[in-house]
């Protein structure tokens, strides 16, 4: 063995000499130690290569044989983040029709510390944007500050001019604009959001916390072709008349949907500050009151329908009960006596019908004071509606703690007591569908999903209450309704307006509210038309019945093809024996 | 035999690096034309927002109304003319059996074109236009020459059929006269005013 060595350390060993194929034997020692050290490294790193080795073939598998879960981020670096979802969420109607929606707009900024001839680029940039005033602008480009606006919301053209000038220090920034395409058509029930997308007035305002910041548009119960059909018809009714105001709703009699509310005169929600052209010298906070939710008003004769309808329902009279009306009732200093008196003894269809002050206020009378509240509470009379509009009116009425006598009477035809239009139609509807009343939405409800509601009257009571809203109209103040074939009943109603604190002779406020078909009500139209003035085509007359009523007839014509309700004969036996009262089946009525 | 290993390990390795950074420029010409089309996905999804919102504007009722009023003078459906519904209406009788139809067409075929006229704003109605033609023709098919065909027609009709032509004609008459004759009356008509 020493051999070896000898020959390693040999220079002079031959060439190609190998020695034998075993290692050397190390004596104990230094050597030894070293030896063992070193191949116990070896140890250790070869275990890390093939450590990183086998970590280095897992990624590989990895990558090549699962894409999905490397490539995104890989792709993500190329992929530049997607615009910020629009901050407001779409408006649609029942139909999916867009009645809002947010766009992208540019607005134009400067750095006044980067121009260097402010009273140049104030020229230049007057003589392109139209509605700047130059003076001021040239003020704030002289500032010292690092960011005015100079205009904000720009049309893609005017963007491209002022591009177009070249001027350094003018920026644009990307904001959203709200936009109606239907302007004016459905300004009160949608209102508008502000120029900081919050919303000021109607759902707008009232879902902002559902709009704001979400992408799944909000959907409501209006309908666009029924809501231009009631636009159109109350504009020409408040034209003809050169009324005041006018409001104006079509409800799902069976499930309270809105789907279509008008306040006249309304506002363009694109512009709300603008003047009307056609209107310039209506004011600002006339146009943007809702007549609708907000505006309570003594409504008149159409609250005979409830007065009648407690009545029969607690059984202080029935469909045959007779009442005097052939003298005024004078009772303390008023007088109460019918705009077109019988003078005569009427039948409870008869008071309704000729819409006798007298006649209802014994029905009042009948049914009592205490009693009275408490179905005017039930048919939710006496409390603010739920709505999902913030602009929510609340009624009027005296005192419940000093209801007198006159009180009731009063309240019985519809004086000393004022409601919004929206909670008369709602309870209107219950006066009809069964008698149940029903919240009143402005959101689509998911099909045959009606939501519960209150039982506020019978069954009975609520067919009774159809046959003499149809005997209304076939007989009574409604005649002027005019639609056949769709089988309407309703109620007018024609109150005097109070002026300077007393009532006026001439000044009215009209109102109708239809129900049809009333074989099985559907749905309910109700206008009310505030101030109205008599015509030639009128003769004079501004009562519900010259005003409201016809108005109702023509949108009723109009809408219930669209809503798909099919006209009928209404001479057919079918539907005279549904309609008319057991009492005067085969009697002559006389009519109004 | 080392130099042929190694000239083969040099050519795979020089082989898969070729490989490899053809495959990176191919991804990231990949990726920027992902980007770009994102990018454009992004615009069109905002040009869809901005025509939806115009889509809306220009069938604003009354706009539709004021270009209605221009081109085609159509009227809202009076009362009279639902009182039938579509339902009323029969479905198109089956063809007659194939020798006797040859006669029953050659005697229907010249009054075709005269009968398209009048039916013609039922026919903008509904599927009532095919009924429409077949009844505007009952007398060819009683005169045709083989009276067992026109036998066989009647029987294959659905039961309701004598009511069909009177219905039709009711609907023609309440109907207000139409302004516009035909599609390409309307359409030269269009022309004219523009």
């Amino acid at each position: 063995m020493s051999a070896v060595h000898q020959f390693k350390d040999n220079p002079c060993r031959p060439r190609h000499f190998k020695p034998p194929p075993c290692a050397p034997v190390v004596p104990d020692g230094p050597a030894r130690r070293a030896l063992d050290g070193g191949r116990g490294r070896l140890l250790v790193a070869s275990t890390a290569f093939v450590l990183l080795f086998a970590i280095i073939a897992g990624r590989l598998v990895q990558v090549t044989l699962f894409p999905g879960a490397v490539t995104v981020p890989y792709i993500a670096r190329f992929h530049p983040a997607p615009p910020p979802p629009p901050g407001r969420a779409d408006i649609i109607d029942r139909h999916g029709k867009l009645l809002a929606t947010t766009l992208d707009s540019p607005s134009l900024y400067a750095d006044p510390r980067q121009i260097t001839d402010a009273a140049e680029v104030a020229r230049k940039l007057v003589a392109t944007l139209p509605g700047l005033d130059r003076a001021q602008l040239q003020v704030k480009l002289k500032s010292r500050k690092g960011f005015v606006w100079i205009k904000r919301h720009l049309t893609p053209d005017q963007e491209y001019a002022v591009n177009q000038l070249g001027i350094p220090g003018l920026q644009f920034a990307h904001e959203e604009r709200r936009v109606y395409p239907y302007g004016s058509l459905l300004s009160h029930a949608i209102g508008y959001a502000g120029i900081d997308d919050n919303g000021l007035a109607g759902i707008e305002r009232g879902l902002d916390n559902q709009l704001r910041g979400r992408q799944e548009p909000v959907q409501l119960s209006i309908d666009l072709r029924l809501q231009y059909i009631l636009h159109e018809e109350m504009q020409r009714v408040f034209d003809d008349f050169t009324a005041k105001g006018a409001a104006g709703l079509i409800m799902n009699v069976n499930t309270g949907e809105v789907l279509a509310m008008v306040s006249l005169p309304d506002f363009d929600p694109n512009h709300p500050d603008m003047p009307d052209p056609n209107h310039p010298n209506v004011p600002i906070a006339q146009r943007m009151f809702n007549r609708v939710t907000l505006g309570d008003y003594e409504i008149g004769s159409m609250f005979k329908i409830f007065t009648t309808a407690m009545a029969l329902d607690c059984g202080a009279t029935t469909m045959t009960g007779r009442f005097d009306a052939t003298n005024p009732i004078h009772i303390g200093r008023f007088t109460i006596s019918d705009y077109h008196g019988k003078r005569r003894w009427l039948s409870v269809p008869e008071i309704l019908m000729y819409s006798s002050n007298i006649g209802e206020a014994k029905i009042a009378l009948a049914v009592g004071g205490v009693r009275q509240q408490e179905y005017l509470r039930r048919f939710g009379l006496l409390t603010s509606p739920t709505f999902e509009l913030k602009e929510i009116g609340r009624p009027h009425f005296p005192d419940p703690a000093h209801w007198r006598e006159v009180n009731v009477m009063t309240i019985g035809f519809g004086h000393g007591i004022s409601e919004t239009p929206l909670q008369l139609a709602s309870a209107a509807a219950a006066m009809v569908n069964g008698g149940v009343l029903r919240q009143a939405t402005l959101l689509k409800l998911p099909p045959d999903d009606a939501p519960q509601g209150r039982q506020v009257i019978s069954p009975e009571t609520s067919a009774h209450m159809r046959k003499l809203f149809r005997l209304v109209v076939q007989y009574g103040t409604g005649m002027m309704v005019d639609a056949p074939g769709y089988v309407v009943g309703g109620k007018t109603g024609t109150a005097n307006r109070v002026i300077g604190g007393r009532y006026s002779a001439d000044r009215v406020r009209s109102s109708f509210v239809g129900a049809f078909p009333m074989t099985a009500p559907k749905y309910l139209v109700l206008v009310m038309v505030d101030d109205p003035h008599g015509t030639k085509a009128s003769h004079g007359f501004a009562t519900a019945g010259w005003t409201a009523a016809p108005a109702v007839g023509r949108t009723i014509v109009r809408i219930a093809p669209l809503l798909g309700v099919q006209p009928v004969d209404e001479s057919s036996p079918a539907v005279v024996q549904a309609l008319m009262p057991v009492s005067l089946q085969g009697k002559r009525i006389e009519a109004y | 035999m080392i130099r042929l290993s190694t000239l083969f390990w040099l050519i795979l390795v020089s082989a898969t690096g070729f490989a490899m950074f053809a495959v990176k420029y191919e991804v990231q010409a990949l990726a920027d034309q992902l980007a770009h089309t994102s990018r454009q996905a992004d615009d069109a999804e905002r040009d869809v927002r901005v025509l939806d919102a115009d889509w809306a504007y220009l069938n604003r009722p009354d706009a539709l109304a004021a270009m209605n009023q221009r081109y085609l003078s159509l009227l809202p459906i009076a009362t009279k003319q639902l009182i039938a519904s579509v339902a009323d209406i029969p479905m198109r009788p089956p063809p007659p059996p194939p020798v006797e139809a040859a006669a029953v067409v050659a005697e229907t075929t010249p009054q075709r074109g005269g009968s398209l006229v009048p039916s013609g704003p039922v026919a903008a109605q509904s599927p009532a236009s095919a009924p429409a033609q077949q009844s505007a023709t009952p007398k060819p098919i009683a005169q045709s020459p083989a009276p067992v065909a026109a036998a066989a027609v009647q029987a294959r009709a659905p039961a309701s059929e004598p009511a069909r032509p009177i219905l039709i004609k009711a609907a023609a008459r309440h109907n207000p006269a139409p302004r516009v004759r035909s599609l390409d009356a309307l359409i030269a008509q269009i022309a004219e005013s523009r």
